[in-house]
């Protein structure tokens, strides 16, 4: 897949699988900066049903980096995501 | 028919290569490429497609991935078990796009003096690969509806139609 540039002033977000199957995309721009712990619902107002249907079981990489978001002394928790960055919806893998 | 997507470049180090692309498996790449005088064992898995998936048959499957993270999660398997078996080499390989039923979706060879480190790195490999790899199947049963598979913890999935007559509703 080639790399994904995002307009100024905002970042790319790339779905997979079950999520891009919900957002009928597999990827679109946001605008930035935000907190990386709003992202989810950022997306849930976009596309109401899918944080209980499909985040809820997806890990997140901003910028090829897993992030840690979850509990009140996640690792990620103060960070910002910023304009340019590639931040993707990780759903549960299936290879092999 | 439009041009099929072109493939991401694999990934190498020394001893390894990983790569992901939309033509069919050759058993011989891989295997050709951990062969050596020093290796007393070379173990190839292949990994092919199934026609059913609890007793329902599977009329198409197809695989996407992020590719670039996906290769990085490859390489990084390829080197922690090439350091913890002693391996001399090991290629691992996965199929994109749409797998017709019967042919490979992996391929995993690994290379080591000895046999003992070959068997067991290379199934760890695919278990590895299985686990971590941002690789997802795509199972379409027959009759249309479709369902993407999750490894990790052995559920079925989004079922695909089901959702889309949601939304229309």
């Amino acid at each position: 897949m080639a790399s994904h540039w995002p307009p100024p002033g905002h970042f790319a977000l790339l779905y997979f699988a079950a999520a891009s199957e919900f957002t009928r995309r597999s990827v679109e721009n946001i605008p930035a900066p935000i907190h990386a712990t709003g992202l989810f619902g950022v997306i849930e107002q976009r596309y109401p049903g899918i944080t209980d249907k499909v985040l809820s079981s997806c890990a997140v990489t901003v910028n090829l980096q897993y992030v840690d978001l979850d509990g009140d002394d996640a690792a990620d928790k103060d960070l910002i995501i910023q304009e340019g960055d590639e931040v993707a919806i990780i759903p549960p893998v299936s290879s092999g | 028919m439009s041009a099929p997507p072109s493939d991401p470049l694999p990934l190498t180090a020394p001893g390894i290569t990983v790569s992901l692309t939309h033509s069919p498996l050759n058993p011989l790449t891989p295997l050709t490429f951990v062969k050596s005088p020093k290796a007393g064992a070379v173990v190839l898995f292949a990994g092919t497609t199934r026609d059913s998936f609890d007793a329902r048959p599977v009329a198409t499957l197809a695989y996407e991935s992020y590719a670039p993270l996906a290769l990085t999660t490859l390489l990084s398997i390829a080197t922690a078990l090439k350091a913890k078996h002693g391996l001399l080499g090991v290629a691992i390989v996965h199929r994109l796009g749409e797998v017709p039923v019967g042919e490979e979706s992996i391929l995993i060879a690994v290379s080591a003096p000895h046999r003992q480190a070959a068997w067991r790195a290379g199934e760890e490999a695919l278990e590895e690969t299985k686990r971590r790899a941002e690789i997802w199947k795509l199972e379409r049963f027959v009759g249309g509806e479709g369902v993407w598979r999750a490894n990790r913890d052995g559920v079925m999935g989004v079922k695909v139609e089901e959702r889309k007559e949601e939304r229309g509703a």
